[in-house]
């Protein structure tokens, strides 16, 4: 008997207007016991409106049609919702039965301590004492959590909170787990990990795993099915990318010869007084109308770095000398930090008095970055990508001549991905300085002039872009993507 | 948190203890008793806190007794032994003791406050009253987590719009606004992430009908149950004779009263269980 048997699910969300806004059109999949299946399409494709349709508690609202069978029961039937009371699947089985990990990690977590967070949904379901701290330390087991289950959730890095996540659902074993994107706010190394933990839980557990994706390479190794639902885009050879820009690259390197305006002079950081130091004697310097980008581990210090060039933080030893500090402007890691109004025209609009630009500029800018379509909207109502161009969109507003970008593809699926290199490389062929922290290699190389890397609280090494991926043979992008693919 | 003398042993039991301890020192108002209940706390507040910031208390628990010292003979004029005057008013010796005491226990009271919440963290507390309160429990472990990130926020979005310095405001009306800016912003954010955490509570099966249960994460055993029972007896005792010698006690006219020595010792003995389970400690790991 299939796990899973969708037979032709349409679904259309109801617009403020009173029509229907179609995005599933006749959609039939069968699923098995064991399988390890991925849904790919780019976003706004449908992945998540489907996979949320597969769990009760979740279902959107909106007009949908066809037939929908979970674990045998039928949630679906003929574009008519199941109730419990007619055979459908009762709220208990179906927190049990079937887990559900989204994408950002920090969102899911409800507990304050790891330990709690495991226990949270068996606490829930009323498991007896005994019963749950066996079923929390049997995860905690399987997972490599045991060392730090007494940490506070909020101490944990995104990795470690997505492990947890899906520990905290397998604790409730269930026979299918559905994940949204779970990757996608991960750092590469993030992301290997939990696949693989993924992988371990399909093939040593037993549990079908349903997980929707923009990147179906990450998991090729581990699935044993795919299903598109939308084009995603094609590949691109790395060569193939540094080829085209080396043009952009000779060009570029006249402005690396350009006076610095920002400098860092052996400057040391460190967060309490007994503390370590994150920064050790750090020099640095960045020239007029470049891109710098600053790669780096998970706790290398990069963002540090970051708030120490933006000035947010000050070093204890040392100086940081900015030319330009009445001229900059920070676009940090989430966007939402920067949203105050109900809709994207207030949004863009907030600054008009302070900096003197007119309506007709932030038409302009919202022509741009194509959100003229979006302009009555709610900035939370817009997607990953159209967000980061909204955030960028008002920041530019302002004209600055120095901009930071705190890991400005985080989240983000490649056609975004590509847009942002391109307003990137837009702006400092305007004159304008950037200066970006990023973990996305292959985004530094499509994007940036000098790339320098922090290691151990310094500068490991600094240059030209294509110099320096050259000389890496271990720290450089992905021989192909998408990214490059949208790019070329 | 710092290791402490009741880190080995279930929550209840610093909770029993801090809870008499704090009871007992409000209650007796009398020098001796009072001398007993500071020295206690100090030696509490060493042992789990630490000799340093224990020091730093200090800092202003001087000043604050000093104050409420000098205060009490000001305002009220009684007592036998007329140390001074000034204009009018005399200064007597046993008002200005009454002060001290009731200074010395204040302190002592702030004292056992901050061991109690550096023994009792939330967890803990959770762990002593969960049982009775699930959805108080799930509620104080919601908050625990919202908190710092709420303020990790806030710091997040402030140094996003300092950064911004080509978007500073102009005038004073502008900067003030801009402090309000961050709270807009927090929640707006902070709305946005209530509907998306609903979601992954009730896939979780938040609220689907069964009655909630508890992890439990210590286990009360025999250990515990003899230091409780220790304590407890202890300060049944210490406050049954407290009671006795307090009633009789008196500051005005002159200072009388006194009882027997013996009516204080258990009182002595049950301040000084914190450092005792401290050596105990001290003397297995020596």
């Amino acid at each position: 008997m299939a796990l899973v048997d969708v037979k032709g699910f349409s679904f259309a969300y109801r617009t403020d207007e009173g029509s229907a806004r179609p995005v599933l059109e006749n959609v039939s999949l069968t699923i098995e016991e064991g399988e390890f299946c991925v849904l790919v399409g780019p976003t706004g494709c449908g992945k998540t409106t489907l996979l949320r349709s597969l769990k009760p508690e979740l279902t959107p609202v909106g007009e949908c049609g066809g037939t929908i069978e979970v674990l045998g029961m039928p949630l679906l039937r003929d574009g008519v919702l199941v109730d419990p009371e007619n055979g459908g699947m009762d709220r208990r089985t179906s927190a049990s039965a079937v887990g559900f990990v989204m994408q950002d990690p920090a969102m899911q977590i409800v507990c304050d301590t790891v330990w709690h967070e495991l226990a949270f949904g068996l606490e829930n379901l009323g498991t007896p004492q005994d019963e749950m701290r066996r079923r929390v330390a049997e995860v905690a087991h399987f997972f490599g959590i045991e060392p730090w289950v007494r940490q506070a959730t909020e101490d944990l890095s995104g990795g470690q909170m997505q492990t947890v996540n899906l520990a905290a659902v397998l604790a409730l074993r269930p026979r299918l787990l559905l994940l949204d994107e779970p990757t996608a706010q991960l750092d590469p190394n993030a992301l290997k990990r939990f696949l693989f933990l993924l992988a371990r839980v399909n093939r040593e557990l037993g549990v079908t795993v349903v997980m929707a994706t923009h990147s179906p390479e990450d998991v090729a190794d581990y699935a044993t099915r795919r299903i598109d639902l939308g084009e995603v885009g094609d590949m691109g050879a790395r060569d193939d990318l540094c080829r085209s820009l080396e043009p952009r690259w000779s060009r570029r390197a006249q402005a690396l010869a350009n006076e610095s305006v920002l400098e860092a002079c052996s400057a040391s950081f460190r967060y309490h007084r007994d503390s370590e130091w994150v920064l050790r004697g750090l020099n640095m310097k960045v020239a007029r109308g470049s891109v710098h980008a600053i790669v780096g581990g998970n706790g290398s210090g990069k963002s540090t770095l970051l708030k120490l060039l933006a000035g947010v933080q000050k070093p204890q030893r040392g100086s940081v000398r900015n030319t330009l500090s009445s001229k900059q402007a920070y676009l940090p890691q989430d966007p939402k930090a920067l949203f105050v109004c109900d809709s994207v025209a207030e949004e863009i609009a907030e600054w008009r008095m302070r900096c003197g630009y007119s309506e007709a500029d932030e038409r302009v800018a919202l022509e741009r970055f194509g959100l003229a379509d979006h302009a009555r909207q709610h900035p939370y109502d817009l997607s990953g990508g159209q967000r980061q161009k909204l955030a960028l969109a008002k920041l530019l507003l302002t004209d600055p001549e120095l901009l930071f970008l705190d890991e400005p593809t985080k989240g983000l699926d490649p056609t975004s991905c590509a847009d942002e290199a391109r307003l990137v490389r837009a702006l400092a062929d305007e004159g304008r300085t950037v200066i970006m922290v990023t973990h996305d290699l292959d985004f530094a190389l499509a994007t940036a002039d000098e790339v320098s890397m922090v290691f151990d609280g310094e500068l490991a090494c600094t240059e030209p872009v294509g110099r320096f991926f050259e000389n890496n043979i271990v720290y450089r992008p992905n021989k192909a993507s998408r990214l490059f693919g949208a790019l070329l | 948190m710092k290791p402490h003398p009741f880190a080995t042993y279930h929550p209840a039991v610093a909770f029993a203890y801090l809870a008499c301890a704090i009871v007992l020192s409000m209650a007796t108002l009398q020098p001796v008793f009072v001398v007993l209940s500071f020295a206690g706390a100090v030696g509490c507040s060493i042992v789990c806190r630490g000799a340093r910031a224990t020091g730093r208390s200090f800092i202003w628990i001087v000043p604050l007794w000093l104050v409420v010292t000098i205060a009490n003979p000001l305002f009220s004029a009684s007592g036998s032994t007329e140390l001074f005057r000034i204009g009018v008013r005399a200064v007597y010796a046993e008002s200005l003791l009454y002060g001290a005491c009731s200074g010395a226990m204040l302190a002592a009271v702030f004292l056992w406050f901050s061991s109690y919440s550096s023994c009792m963290n939330s967890a803990n507390t959770m762990a002593l009253f969960g049982n009775v309160l699930p959805v108080v429990s799930l509620m104080v472990s919601q908050v625990m987590r919202l908190v710092p990130q709420f303020v990790a926020r806030g710091r997040g979005i402030a140094a996003a719009q300092d950064a911004t310095s080509a978007a500073a405001p102009q005038t004073k009306r502008q900067q003030a606004a801009g402090r309000f800016r961050i709270v807009s912003v927090l929640m707006g954010w902070g709305m946005e992430d209530g509907i998306e955490r609903s979601d992954a509570m009730r896939a979780r099966g938040y609220d689907c009908g069964a009655r909630r249960s508890t992890y439990k994460r210590y286990r009360f055993n025999r250990a515990d149950a003899s230091v409780l029972g220790i304590i407890v007896v202890l300060a049944v005792i210490a406050g049954a004779w407290a009671a006795a010698v307090c009633l009789k006690f008196s500051f005005y006219p002159t200072l009388s009263g006194w009882g027997a020595w013996w009516a204080y010792v258990p009182y002595a003995v049950l301040m000084a269980v914190p450092p005792i389970l401290q050596f105990k400690e001290w003397l297995l790991w020596r």
